[in-house]
């Protein structure tokens, strides 16, 4: 049964590697990719369900056993992330062909995007930390492949940096691998955790822990890490924005939570303060961005950054309700990131341009864009009874339960600006006298991509109204990752 | 030895670093292929060095030096080749497409 | 009850259908039966006997958010003004907006405005309470740009929607500080363990944000601002949301917890000083206006200031004439909302210095100003209800004994009846101002876009209801008081509070004496108001909050881009300068806190000089990369340390890497050369010396924090490699001698594979980049 738990790696790449042989038939290759994307969906949901109801699923690979061999660890926090991943892939994937060029669609796009979803759910999956480094450079491949794609002149431009600083920090953390391997003789993660709790001198392993933060916080764009993303991540096509928003930050924020919780939990004191004051400037430097401009591809990008706040504020406080507000609030995040840049490529089509001055009176013509828009930033914003709402309370009510006063104020005022950043959006581009259509014959096409964005929004709003569904999830996950016993037993099995 | 090593990896990512501070891409480029050689360097040190006989079974030989790290240097040389392969094709098309490989001229402003 | 709450919300849902048949009957028509049929539901509950009931509906239990409605006193005076304003204004509407008008929009709002107010003052789960309360700020935002192809109308509804929500967020804080402290979602709970609340350190910080909450909800100064423009809004929006209703959800707020913050001095100090100066100022500058709604508006300031203020002094008098107040206010402020609206209707303009004599030709939206505005001033005749709860203020600012005399609260005990008597001189004058100014002098017509005639006779019914109230209530106080005021007063005090209400009491008794002094000063000042005008040259130029506010949003945006351009300049150099820097402070400073730096010189290979050789040339090879400015010159001796890295391979015994780098180092410079063929030459480096001084030091800095942290590691080996696993099976259970390779392939297959796949999808993508034409414009 515990080979299931491989198979929302090897679908995805069997998949990506089909429809690499039929690049130049586009329909065909668009059908069967829509085809296998509900494929992956259910059966990523069937072993979702198996593991709510029996546990963790773990596969020895090649049958090795830990630490020797590597781990794929199927426990209910991988998996519920690897859910939401194919949940946003199927989005995306009924978005790209109204979306896509037709040489962006023949130049093997459809498997860029497979192995990107391989490669996240490898990331949210493995038990072995130089297995993440692997999987780690296989959704950036991927990530450079759609970064490129279509080779425009900003786009080469924006890419060359994207690939120059997550190169450095790959190079990083292979290295930082070598040191804690050096210090523990292991890279199995649960071997990891035993063993760093043997150790007396903490020092030199804090010191390692915080250089695998600034790696993992460089993929999140945590402050003062962050200052790559924001343009590179609007240059290439809006689908490709909208993977990239909805999912490579939050394998880096995944990968702070996993190995904070489980291997780096010795001296809290220092790391999470740390992280409490970072948190703190990531949420107001990133709406300071998101305010700073006029182009709604930005500000959208931008917004990313605040929600890392939230996220590095709940692993921060480091109690059970803290961790529970970051995952529900990452869960949150990546549908409605993802459901915003498909929004916001969608406005900048339709509107002939991103730049916000330019725009106004749009709802005369798109209304349903429009609403969809005002109700995905009130749930960026966390305005109840949305989905942000329940992350930002449990976050809050975490963060006042540890005296943290500080952050809990940031987190507020940064929600306000949040939702002024977005609704600005709204109101200049949106409302206004009704003007002629700029482009109406892109009428049609825009009315079937906004059923996607309408969709994921569907998701978010449920993930909020009926969180009463989703909580007791939650909860458990954080009950358990903060009692790493319980994963070791599962994985080294003594 | 080990010491030695770390120094000179040290030194290698400096190297690189520098390199990697300039603006043209050329240099770049090569700043981030010296960082790879320092990072490949670091984690054969991590294992310890010259602690034996290479790591291929061989009768009557007892020790031999930590197999491991030989296995993820592997692993990471052939990702980081592609990896620069890749960089420097896109420097190439970047720099033809922009008309400049001075990546000081290669800001951009947000309305692109 | 939970159906009476979600009713308007479902028939929202709706409207939209029943908006296709509007040519034959007027949307607003099917919107009127909700508001009166929650009123005919909830009026069952008035009575002598009436108590509190609460009805629970789980929703989210796990978090503690439930639907728990209460019904007290308090709630229900607020309901049954909800909804029975809610049907007068809807019936208005009807009148109002026209057919051509986007009638569905409106009455969506308008729903889901309704739906969530009942719902702010019946939860007693603070996080239900919370969510309704965001929502009455979100649909009055959508009811203040209803018309937004105005640019009046997009600044109104963004500054109320930026300040309530700031309020409301500030609220939240306050609503999650108290559940942590009492570890309840539920008010009433809370207030019964009010102590772990009123001793906890936090406490001031708690009822700051708690009344931010409220004051920005309720327009208290300086927080008042974006009512005046809130008035961008449809006529019965405003006499709904921004008069009887939404704005006085702060009111709401601060009554509802009143039985736990009122034995705080602050509360007093703060509540009531904040109250009476918005009552001043309000009515100060309504005076001062030239539209009637902007006299409307600042009224309404001035007004919820006094019963701000009220609920500041908490004592039973006061609590009594707030809440008696908070029914006369709808009453009164709704009509003349209304005669606003039939002005602007029928004349076309809201201006007052255009308007004029108007009596002759709306004499019954005239007599009902009279009512209006007479009750509004106060004026003592007993068929007007606003007498009595002002004489009621004027006795309750008299009579604070019960509060301690220290430092601060003393001054502000003796100056709260002069300031009450201040403002309600204005009232006074603005009421005179808006009656007379209006309808009676000499009419004007040429001004006047529309030729004025009466109002339809549907447009009058809602208006003439809300003076037969004021009437009513002026003649049988009585009426209401035991049945309903009493109720509501005593669930904001807590214990029960009765209170007989008479027209007389005496010529001398002082509130008497203090409303005649109103008449007075304020008739005088009504009358010579030309000549003291002046002054408001002066005052507001100093004291404008609103010049604060777009200050503050401007500079938002000005100053957000000014930083992000600052840093965010786009120069990939600039990045990795700063990511670095910052990984180089951190990482120095948790190895010097934790001690992390160790040397352990015991276990380590002795030198030997091969090693050294090839470890000098790489270092110069690598050094001359950077000195060099020759391409093909820095091209071959990245070559060197790359082979000088495979020499180092051999010699620390580890063939197979060695031959894997001899390999790809040897594609890769190959690589290098054909691409960097069609690239220009290197130039000479032209940076400031102060650039290439912080790159040194970052990048040494760099090296050297790797050097630190990889001989640390190497002096901490606590534990034993799992290598000797890999060594002692390779064989027997991998079938191979090579154990790098056996690693390879076998023990760690999956990293391989995916090795293989980051080949794969490295191909790809340089074929992408290769093959396609390269675009000047993106897509």
């Amino acid at each position: 049964m515990s080979n299931l738990i491989a198979l929302p790696i090897i679908l995805p790449l069997i998949f990506g590697i089909l429809v690499a042989f039929i690049p130049k038939k586009r329909k065909l290759s668009r059908t069967l990719s829509q085809v296998f994307t509900i494929i992956q969906l259910l059966v990523v949901g069937y072993v979702f369900l198996h593991v709510l109801q029996n546990g963790p699923l773990i596969l020895e690979t090649g049958g090795w056993a830990a630490p020797y061999g590597i781990i794929i660890v199927g426990d209910l926090l991988a998996i519920t992330l690897v859910l939401t991943t194919n949940i946003i892939a199927a989005a995306a994937i009924f978005y790209a062909p109204q979306s896509l060029s037709k040489q962006q669609e023949e130049f093997y796009f459809y498997s860029f995007f497979f192995l990107l979803i391989a490669g996240v759910s490898g990331a949210f999956m493995t038990g072995d930390l130089f297995n993440l480094f692997v999987f780690f450079e296989v959704l950036l491949m991927a990530s450079y492949g759609l970064i490129v794609l279509g080779n425009g002149k900003v786009q080469l431009r924006e890419s060359i940096k994207y690939v120059l600083i997550n190169l450095f920090s790959s190079m990083l953390f292979v290295t930082t691998i070598a040191f804690l391997y050096s210090v523990v003789g292991t890279v199995n993660m649960a071997q990891i955790a035993v063993r760093v709790q043997e150790v007396e001198q903490q020092g030199i392993l804090t010191t390692i822990g915080i250089m695998f933060f600034f790696v993992f916080a460089t993929k999140a764009a945590v402050f003062p890490l962050y200052y790559w993303l924001p343009r590179p991540y609007i240059s290439p096509n809006p689908v490709v924005s909208a993977l990239f928003g909805a999912l490579l930050t939050k394998v880096g924020i995944y990968s702070i939570l996993r190995t904070f919780t489980l291997m780096f939990n010795q001296d809290v004191q220092l790391t999470h303060t740390l992280f409490i004051y970072l948190a703190a400037f990531t949420m107001l430097f990133g709406v300071i961005g998101a305010m700073s401009t006029n182009n709604i591809k930005l500000v959208v990008a931008y917004n990313i950054i605040p929600a890392v706040g939230f996220m590095l504020m709940g692993i921060g406080i480091f109690t059970e309700t803290s961790i529970s507000g970051t995952i529900y609030y990452l869960v949150h995040d990546m549908i409605i990131k993802a459901a915003l840049f498909l929004l916001v490529g969608i406005i900048a089509y339709v509107a002939g341009t991103s730049d916000l001055r330019k725009m106004g009176g749009l709802i005369h013509h798109y209304p349903v864009l429009g609403w969809f828009f005002f109700v995905a930033s009130l749930v960026l914003a966390g305005i109840p009874p949305f989905s942000g709402f329940i992350g930002k309370l449990l976050l809050l009510q975490g963060g006042l339960a540890q005296d943290e006063i500080m952050i809990v104020i940031v987190a507020l005022l940064s929600s306000l600006l949040i939702l002024f950043s977005m609704i600005r959006i709204f109101i200049r581009g949106f409302w206004g006298e009704k003007t002629e259509n700029p482009h109406p014959e892109r009428k049609p096409a825009a009315s079937k991509m906004v059923w996607p964005a309408g969709v994921l929004l569907a998701m978010s709003i449920t993930l909020g109204i009926g969180a009463e569904w989703f909580y007791p999830t939650i909860s458990n996950i954080s009950e358990y990752i903060m009692d790493p016993q319980i994963y070791i037993d599962s994985v080294l099995k003594e | 030895m080990e010491i030695l090593m770390a120094i000179l990896a040290g030194i290698l990512f400096t190297t690189g670093i520098y390199n990697l501070l300039q603006k043209q891409l050329l240099r770049i480029i090569i700043g981030t292929g010296l960082i790879s050689h320092g990072a490949h360097l670091f984690i054969l040190t991590m294992g310890e060095l010259k602690r034996g006989a290479p790591p291929i079974l061989t009768e009557g030989v007892e020790t031999y030096t930590d197999p491991l790290p030989q296995a993820l240097i592997l692993t990471s040389i052939v990702i980081s080749f592609g990896v620069t392969s890749l960089l420097l094709v896109l420097a190439y098309r970047a720099a033809q497409v922009n008309g400049t490989d001075n990546m000081e001229q290669m800001r951009g402003n947000d309305y692109e | 009850m939970i159906w009476a709450v979600l009713l308007p919300f479902i028939m929202a849902m709706f409207i939209p259908f029943v908006d296709k048949w509007r040519e034959r009957i007027h949307t607003g028509f099917f919107v009127t039966i909700i508001p009166i049929l929650i009123f005919i539901y909830f009026a069952r509950f008035l009575g002598t006997g009436f108590e509190p009931l609460t009805r629970s509906y789980s929703w989210i239990p796990s978090l503690d958010i439930n639907m728990v409605f209460h019904l007290d006193g308090l709630s229900l005076l607020f309901v049954l003004l909800i909804s029975g304003i809610g049907a007068l204004v809807a019936f208005y509407s009807i009148y109002y907006l026209d057919k051509s008008e986007q009638l569905g929009h409106f009455y969506v709002y308008f729903l889901l405005f309704m739906g969530s107010m009942l719902g702010v003052v019946l939860s007693d789960n603070v996080f239900v309470l919370y969510s309704f309360w965001e929502f009455t700020s979100l649909s009055s935002f959508l009811l203040i740009g209803f018309w937004n192809f105005k640019k009046e109308s997009r600044y109104g509804a963004l500054k109320s929607m930026l300040i309530t929500v700031f309020g409301g967020l500030s609220l939240l804080g306050a609503l999650v500080f108290m559940t942590v402290l009492t570890d309840t979602t539920s008010i009433q709970e809370m207030i019964s363990q009010k102590q772990l609340i009123l001793n906890s350190e936090y406490f001031p910080l708690i009822l700051a944000l708690l009344l931010l909450g409220a004051f920005t909800k309720s327009a208290q100064f300086p927080f008042h601002i974006w009512l005046p423009d809130a008035m961008e809004a449809p006529t019965p929006v405003s006499a709904y949301l921004h008069s009887a209703t939404m704005v006085k959800a702060g009111i709401y707020l601060v009554a509802r917890y009143s039985p736990m913050l009122s034995s705080s001095d602050w509360f007093f100090i703060i509540v009531s000083s904040v109250g009476i100066v918005t009552l001043c100022w309000g009515s100060y500058m309504a005076v001062r206006q030239v539209d009637l709604k902007g006299i409307l508006a600042f009224s309404t300031i001035s007004q919820l200031g006094m019963i701000m203020a009220m609920l500041g002094f908490g004592t039973k008098v006061a609590v009594f004439a707030a809440v008696f107040h908070i029914l006369n206010h709808a009453t009164f402020k709704g009509s003349l909302f209304m005669v606003a609206g039939i002005v602007d209707h029928e004349t076309g303009t809201r201006d007052i210095r255009k308007l004029g004599g108007l009596m002759t030709y709306l004499p019954i939206t005239a007599t009902l100003a009279i009512f209006g505005t007479f009750s509004m001033a106060g004026v003592p005749l007993p068929f007007l209800n606003g007498f009595y709860s002002k004489e009621l203020f004027f006795d309750a600012s008299l009579h604070l004994e019960d509060i301690a005399n220290a430092g601060f609260i003393g001054v502000l005990k003796t100056a709260l009846p002069y300031l009450a008597v201040f403002g309600s001189i204005f009232t006074f004058v603005y009421s005179m101002y808006f009656f007379f100014g209006t309808f009676r002098g000499k009419a004007n017509l040429s001004e006047l876009p529309k030729k004025p005639h009466e109002a339809p006779v549907g447009m009058l019914v809602s208006p003439i209801i809300l003076v037969l109230g004021v009437i009513l209530i002026g003649l049988f106080p009585g009426m209401v008081n035991e049945p309903f005021i009493a109720h509501a007063a005593s669930a904001v005090k807590g214990l029960a509070v009765s209170k007989e209400v008479y027209f007389w009491h005496g010529f001398l008794y002082p509130p008497l004496i203090m409303s005649i002094t109103v008449l007075v000063f304020g008739t005088v000042l009504y009358l010579s108001r030309k000549q003291w005008a002046p002054v408001y040259r002066a005052i507001p130029g100093v004291l404008s909050m609103n010049k604060v506010y777009d200050g503050l949003v401007d500079r938002l945006e000005t100053y957000s881009s000014r930083v992000t351009k600052a840093y965010m300049n786009g120069s990939i150099g600039r990045y990795v300068r700063l990511v670095l820097a910052a990984i180089l402070i951190v990482t120095f400073a948790f190895m010097a806190l934790t001690g992390g730096f160790t040397v352990d010189l015991s276990n380590v290979a002795p030198l030997s000089l091969p090693e050294i050789f090839v470890a000098i040339t790489m270092v110069i090879a690598a050094v001359s990369t950077i000195l060099t400015n020759n391409r093909i010159t820095a091209i071959l001796i990245l070559g060197v340390v790359g082979y000088g890295l495979s020499m180092l391979f051999v010699l620390f015994r580890a063939p197979d890497l060695a031959l894997t780098q001899l390999i790809v180092e040897t594609v890769t410079v190959a690589l290098f050369l054909l691409v960097f063929y069609h690239l220009p030459k290197l130039r000479k480096k032209e940076e400031a010396a102060s650039t290439r001084f912080l790159n040194l030091v970052i990048s040494i800095g760099f090296g050297a924090m790797m050097t630190m942290v990889a001989i640390s590691a190497h002096s901490s080996k606590f534990f034993e490699s799992i290598s000797s696993y890999f060594l002692e099976n390779s064989y027997k259970l991998g079938g191979g001698d090579n154990v790098v390779n056996v690693i390879l392939v076998d023990f760690r297959g999956l990293d391989t594979l995916f090795e293989i796949v980051v080949l794969g999808i490295a191909a790809m993508a340089i074929y992408g980049l290769i093959k396609l034409p390269g675009k000047k414009e993106d897509q």
